[in-house]
């Protein structure tokens, strides 16, 4: 009962990709790529990362590095929870704008038309 | 006007007819012969009458036995969703006995819970078939993931071996730790060996088919879901359940990834600790 369903797939399969060397050096290529973004987060972003996430024409050295090094769906796992990181960010940091009493405006006396 | 007192006949007639004989097809067809004899002069008219004098006779008899069919057939609906509660009901733990009462209460409730846990046939990492009966009279802890994971996985498995060893060195208490994949298709015996040899050399790898691996995550209330599947290649969003067990096979604690590893040596210890008294 145990046995059955390596009857298929090579039992003795070792995926090399997720042990320690491989996640260590996807992990680097991953925050190289972050840091990157974040250096020039002022230019603007025009290439297409995944789910969402863009990136710009300057970081395609280190996004190539990054795909490379990491499998898809952890890149796609990463790109998420890195725009989900950022959109925090931003709710926690706009915050601070808008506090304080709002600016109503003035109250006006309506003049009486002069024809009456 | 003698046409319609016609009509009026043909239906009284019907009517008797129906009355006398209770089951269908012979009143049909007497009816429809006496009508065409009467109504050959009047051609289509007169079978009109005829369905709604059956029809109202029909409805009569239907109306004495629809009520209580109603009833009897909703009193089998109730008597049927009975069953099916009673036979999809958790058994609850006992609040009197020990201080093993449930999931993340602490040893101090009285709340019961589900029992979680149940019995399991998997196989190690040594292919060897392991069952619930082996991690009796030992504290163990039970740790559900699966090797692919990008993040969550690694850091659990560092932490847990971080803790037997702290809690090995500095307080020479034994804790088994095991780890059940939930991907049993990618997990293989020897790739789990390889990846959990990374970790720790005590931590036991089960694994095993999909139908018992689904059995066993089940009876422990673990939830996983293949996500973002693109062939071979997919995570598996699951709770990242990890179980503190007493020697009597008992979930005393549950931890979530929100644990560091100091905090989860100090939880398992007072467990441990305040059993053994």
């Amino acid at each position: 009962m145990v046995l059955d369903a390596y009857a298929s797939a090579n039992p003795n399969l070792v995926h090399e990709d997720v042990l320690q060397k491989s996640r260590d050096a996807c992990y680097k290529a991953r925050d190289a790529f972050y840091t990157c973004l974040e250096k020039e987060s002022g230019k603007k972003p025009t290439e297409i990362a995944s789910v969402g996430l863009l990136y710009p024409k300057e970081c395609s050295l280190s996004r190539t590095e990054f795909v490379k090094s990491c499998r898809s769906s952890w890149v796609k796992h990463f790109d998420r929870e890195y725009c989900r990181n950022k959109r925090v960010q931003r709710l926690l940091d706009d915050g601070d704008e808008r506090k304080g009493p709002m600016s109503l405006p003035q109250p006006y006396t309506f003049k009486p038309s002069p024809s009456t | 006007m003698f046409a319609a007192r016609r009509l009026l006949l043909s239906c009284k007639q019907g009517a008797n007819q129906a009355a006398s004989f209770l089951r269908g097809r012979r009143i049909q067809s007497s009816n429809y012969s006496q009508s065409t004899r009467q109504g050959t002069t009047h051609g289509r008219t007169d079978l009109n009458p005829l369905p709604v004098g059956t029809a109202q006779t029909y409805s009569r008899s239907r109306a004495r036995y629809a009520a209580p069919a109603l009833a009897l057939g909703f009193t089998g609906f109730l008597a049927f969703l009975h069953y099916n509660d009673e036979r999809r009901a958790v058994p609850k733990g006992q609040p009197s006995s020990s201080n093993s009462s449930g999931c993340g209460c602490g040893s101090n409730t009285t709340v019961r819970g589900p029992i979680i846990g149940g019995p399991f046939t998997l196989m190690s990492t040594q292919n060897k078939i392991v069952t619930e009966k082996d991690l009796r009279n030992k504290w163990v802890l039970l740790y559900f993931g699966y090797s692919f994971s990008p993040d969550v996985g690694p850091e659990q498995l560092k932490m847990i071996s971080r803790v037997v060893d702290k809690l090995e060195s500095n307080h020479d208490k034994k804790i088994l730790p095991v780890f059940v994949t939930l991907d049993p298709v990618r997990d293989t015996p020897s790739h789990l060996h390889a990846y959990l040899k990374e970790f720790d050399d005590r931590i036991l790898g089960l694994t095993g088919s999909a139908s018992a691996m689904r059995h066993m995550a089940q009876e422990y209330r673990v939830y996983f879901k293949k996500v973002q599947e693109d062939g071979d290649d997919y995570l598996v969003d699951t709770s990242h359940n990890m179980y503190l067990l007493n020697p009597k096979m008992e979930v005393v604690r549950c931890f979530g990834v929100e644990y560091n590893p100091d905090d989860l040596s100090q939880e398992v210890l007072k467990e441990v600790t305040s059993a053994s008294q």
